[in-house]
This record gives structure tokens, C-alpha cells and sequence, in this order.
């Protein structure tokens, strides 16, 4: 915090309260506005990226049977369905042509975002095209979807492009030097640490609404699903009633972890870096590898901090 | 390599820096609302009202009014396999369009997430979803009088035996003179009510009369 808002912070607490006030507004500015390095950014860009491409992928072979002009889900049905607030601009896209075009745009902008080129528009080009295929249909939305409409506005806000770029290899040929840490990268790491605890608390009470997931079976019903990941697993979990609690309960365990850990400075890093594994195991367990792989990403900065 | 420190470096002017607090507390604020505005066992009242009116028209729009209810599984009905069914109307030899079928990954899972929708949450809108996709289905079925049918595999108990899909909707779509009709096949106990004629239909039991047809 700087000498200016503590003060401002002191005169308006008055005496009593000085000292509290400004110990939170110093760790309100610490936390938000401390210089910090934009690599650990960078590369959730370019696996955030990724990820966009695979998810954008899945659209590709059923586009025009889902969107078409005579297809399933047409403009007016979905704009009836889904909130008001909802805007879309695939909703213009009245022909096939014109629908594949937009669709082959979305997927070179996420290209443009791997690489970083031109990563301050591509970044939020890339995330308002993201969420307007979602509002195009919202009823084929998945987590994954949902976590990567989060990366790529965060990545938005924040300096993505300044390290593991076209963007970073162009500014050294022209002689440009690279950027100090800056605050942006601050902000859009608090971002994503406050984000990765917000998805694990609001999936554990949702979790925990269910028996499934206090008798201990959760894990079964969700290994012998239809996209598992886990489906060697299940011969192990039949044989042992005691191996699927320890499994269920441990996925419970393991977000109550990492929704209070990521906060405690001294298991930080450790409760990140146990995320990196963990969310992708979750995600494969539950069928949903790319959702627990994007709930990775959001505890990488965290792991890569120095 | 040189390194600059002028550009976005170190802390921002305090005005910066009040601009950014005032827009961060507001978005937590949304986001915090967003999520208790979202659940599925609802939301009171006030959230609602506060969460529609000032955060929804500018976190809708870019994919940001979300739960984050990710419960994976309950382990209940609306857990399982869903597969939309297609088929002509009165057709029982050609063999119905299913989906997603044999396809796989995340292709797959839209799919699913769309039978899932049209059999849980279409009741609520008068089968919007359902009408258009047997619509939509016209051309691939080669008819205009088609049945959509949901179908839902239930998941299988620990150590119980595999489950056979059953239905969780039904409706059938056609269009008649240009115009696009949907008829639900609702669970027959809703409609029907068991009338014992002997006990309802005799005058001298001290019935009208007239129970039976009436209900039929």
C-alpha cells in the first residue's frame, strides 16, 4: 500500500480502528497490485489455448446440424431458452457459409492465441467469440466450456502475450526489451487463484447436497459412467467397498484442500502444485479431462511463484 | 536481455489504483452472487432480484453469470446416460436415428447434455427444445410426423447388475399445413386416473353415472 491511501485509510478509520484497516487495505494492495511476473501467465495462455481448440473442435463435424439454418437448435428457439441478457454474434450467421466462416474465425483466433500473435486483441477476441458460441447454444455447455470462458477473460486483462510469443519474438528482433513484472499480471493472477477457490467451494456444497458423496459410492457412480476416464478402476472399486469410500472421500478431501490451502502462505505453493494432479485426475475420474485440466490452469500461477 | 521497467511496472497512480479496487469489489461482489444466484436448490428473493438487475445484463453477455454447481454425480436418475431417440411416426422397422450413438469424447457429451436438457428441463418450456429438434430431424428421418424420445440409461448400483435405458421423455412432432405440432406422451398415471367402473359407474353404489367416461 502506498504512503497516500494510508493515510487516507487512518484519517477515515480515526484512532481505534487505524491499525486494522490499513493492515487490510496493505493486503488488498498487496495482493492486487504487487509487481508480478507474466511467464507463469503465458503459459496458461498457451495451454488455455489449447484447450479452447479442443473444446472448439467438438463443435466442428455437428455445426451446421446444431446451428444451421435448418437445424435443431435454430436462433429463435435458443434465444427463447436462454437468459435475455444473452447475446450472440453466431445468431447472425443466417447461412452455412457464413456460419462455417465465423466458426473457422473463432478457431484462427484461438490459433493467434497459442501462438501470441497480436495478443492484446486476439486475447479479447478470443473470449468474446468463446462466449458467443456458448450463448449460440447453451444447452451443449459443459465445465469446461465455463472455465474457459473465465481463462480467456482473465487472460484478457492481463500481459499474456509478453513471454512465449510471436508478439515477444518481434519485439526482440525490433530491439524492444522485455517487460519488467507489472501489475496487470497481478491482477489476473488474483483472478485466477480467487476463481480457482470459488469453482472448488460452489462444486463442494453442490457436491455435498448428495449422499453420494457422504455413503462413500460417489466414486463408483461416476467411474463406471458412460465417458470415465477411470473405467479400469471398476473391477478394483467392486472388489472393495472401503477402496471406493477412500477414492469418494477423497476427492472431497482434496477440494476442501485446495479451496482453504490456497490462501495459507506456507502450504500455498504445495496445495498448487498438488492441484496440477489432482483437478486432472478429478476431471478423468468424473469424464470431464478438459474441465479438470483448465481447474489446473487456474492453480498454475500459484505453483510457478517464486 | 535488457529488461524495461517503464511500461505497466511496479504500482499503478493512485487513481489507477482506486479505479481498479472500485471495479474489482464490484465484480467479486458478482461473482459471489452469481454463484449464490445459481444453485440448484434456487435462490431467495433478494439475491435474485439484486443478481437480474444489476449484474446480470453485463455478466450474461460474456459467460460470466455462472454456479460453478459442478456436482459430478448424486448418484440419482438425473445422473445417468441420456440418448435422444428419432423415428418416424408409426415406423417400427427402420431402425431409429440415435445420439450420440458410437461417438465419443466431448462431441459426445453435447450431445448428451442436449438429451439431458430436452427430458429435464424442456417440461418447463412448453417442449421448445423438443419440437425444434424433431424439426430439425425431418430431413434425416425422410418424414414429417416424428417421435422424439429420450432415453435414459440409470446408473448401475455397486455390485447390481447392468440397467436397460428407460424412457424419460417422449413427444412427437409433426407439421400439418405448415404448422409445426408437438404432442408429449405423458406418463399415462397423470392423465388417467384408475376409475373402478363397478364402484364409480352404478347409480345405485351412489355414482353419476358418468366417471368412467369422463376420465377416459
Amino acid at each position: 500500500m502506498n504512503a497516500k491511501s494510508s493515510a487516507a485509510a487512518r484519517s477515515m478509520s480515526g484512532p481505534s480502528g487505524t491499525g486494522s484497516v490499513a493492515a487490510v487495505g496493505d493486503a488488498w494492495n498487496r495482493f492486487w497490485f504487487s509487481p508480478a511476473d507474466s511467464r507463469p501467465l503465458a503459459i496458461v495462455r498457451i495451454a488455455a489455448a489449447a484447450i479452447a481448440l479442443a473444446l472448439w473442435w467438438s463443435y466442428a463435424a455437428d455445426l451446421q446440424a446444431w446451428f444451421g439454418p435448418t437445424g435443431i437448435l435454430p436462433a429463435d428457439t435458443v434465444r427463447e431458452w436462454r437468459s435475455p441478457y444473452g447475446f450472440s454474434l453466431f445468431d447472425g450467421a443466417a447461412t452455412p457459409a457464413t456460419l462455417t466462416v465465423l466458426f473457422a474465425a473463432t478457431g484462427i483466433v484461438f490459433v493467434l492465441l497459442l501462438v501470441g500473435f497480436a495478443t492484446p486483441v486476439v486475447a479479447p477476441l478470443a473470449a468474446v467469440l468463446w462466449a458467443s458460441l456458448l450463448h449460440r447454444g447453451p444447452m451443449l455447455v459443459g465445465p469446461a466450456d465455463d472455465c474457459l470462458s473465465v481463462l480467456l477473460w482473465i487472460l484478457a486483462i492481463g500481459p499474456a502475450g509478453e513471454h512465449f510469443s510471436l508478439d515477444r519474438w518481434f519485439a526482440n528482433r525490433a530491439g524492444r526489451p522485455v517487460p519488467a513484472a507489472g501489475w496487470r499480471a497481478s491482477i489476473s493472477q488474483g483472478l485466477m487463484q480467487v476463481y480457482a477457490t470459488a469453482i472448488t467451494v460452489a462444486a463442494l456444497l453442490a457436491q455435498l447436497k448428495g449422499d453420494a458423496w457422504w455413503d462413500g459410492l460417489a466414486a463408483w457412480y461416476l467411474a463406471t459412467g458412460p465417458r470415465s476416464g477411470a473405467a479400469g478402476l471398476v473391477p478394483l472399486l467392486e472388489r472393495s467397498e472401503y477402496l471406493t469410500n477412500l477414492l469418494t472421500h477423497g476427492v472431497t478431501a482434496f477440494e476442501i484442500i485446495v479451496a482453504i490451502g490456497l490462501w495459507c502462505g506456507p502450504t500455498q505453493q504445495l496445495v498448487a502444485r498438488v492441484g496440477l494432479v489432482g483437478w486432472p485426475l478429478v476431471g478423468l475420474l468424473a469424464g470431464e479431462p478438459l474441465w479438470g485440466l483448465a481447474m489446473a490452469l487456474f492453480a498454475l500461477p500459484l505453483a510457478m511463484r517464486r | 536481455m535488457p529488461m524495461n521497467d517503464s511500461s505497466d511496472s511496479k504500482t499503478p497512480s493512485p487513481v489507477t489504483q482506486a479505479a481498479v479496487t472500485v471495479a474489482l469489489a464490484v465484480f467479486l461482489l458478482g461473482l459471489v452472487l452469481s454463484i449464490v444466484g445459481n444453485t440448484g436448490s434456487g435462490s431467495s428473493a433478494v439475491v435474485r432480484t439484486i443478481k437480474s438487475r444489476l449484474f446480470a445484463p453485463w455478466m450474461v453477455p460474456p459467460w460470466l453469470d455462472l454456479g460453478f454447481e459442478y456436482r459430478l454425480t448424486h448418484g440419482s436418475d438425473e445422473d445417468g446416460d441420456f440418448q435422444i431417440e428419432v423415428r418416424r411416426q408409426r415406423d417400427a422397422k427402420t431402425s431409429p436415428v440415435r445420439l450420440p450413438g458410437r461417438l465419443t469424447g466431448e462431441r459426445a457429451a453435447r450431445w448428451r447434455r442436449l438429451a439431458r436438457s430436452i427430458a429435464v428441463e424442456d417440461a418447463d418450456r412448453d417442449g421448445l427444445l423438443a419440437a425444434a429438434f424433431g424439426r430439425g430431424m425431418f430431413d434425416e428421418v425422410g418424414a414429417e410426423d416424428v417421435t422424439v424420445r429420450v432415453l435414459r440409461t440409470p446408473l448401475v448400483d455397486r455390485g447390481g447388475p447392468p440397467t436397460a435405458p428407460v424412457q424419460a421423455s417422449s413427444a412427437r412432432v409433426r407439421r400439418v399445413g405448415g404448422e409445426l405440432q408437438l404432442i408429449r406422451a405423458e406418463p399415462r398415471g397423470e392423465v388417467a386416473p384408475l376409475v373402478r367402473p363397478e364402484a364409480s359407474g352404478n347409480p345405485s353404489n351412489g355414482g353419476t353415472g358418468n366417471t368412467a367416461e369422463a376420465t377416459r
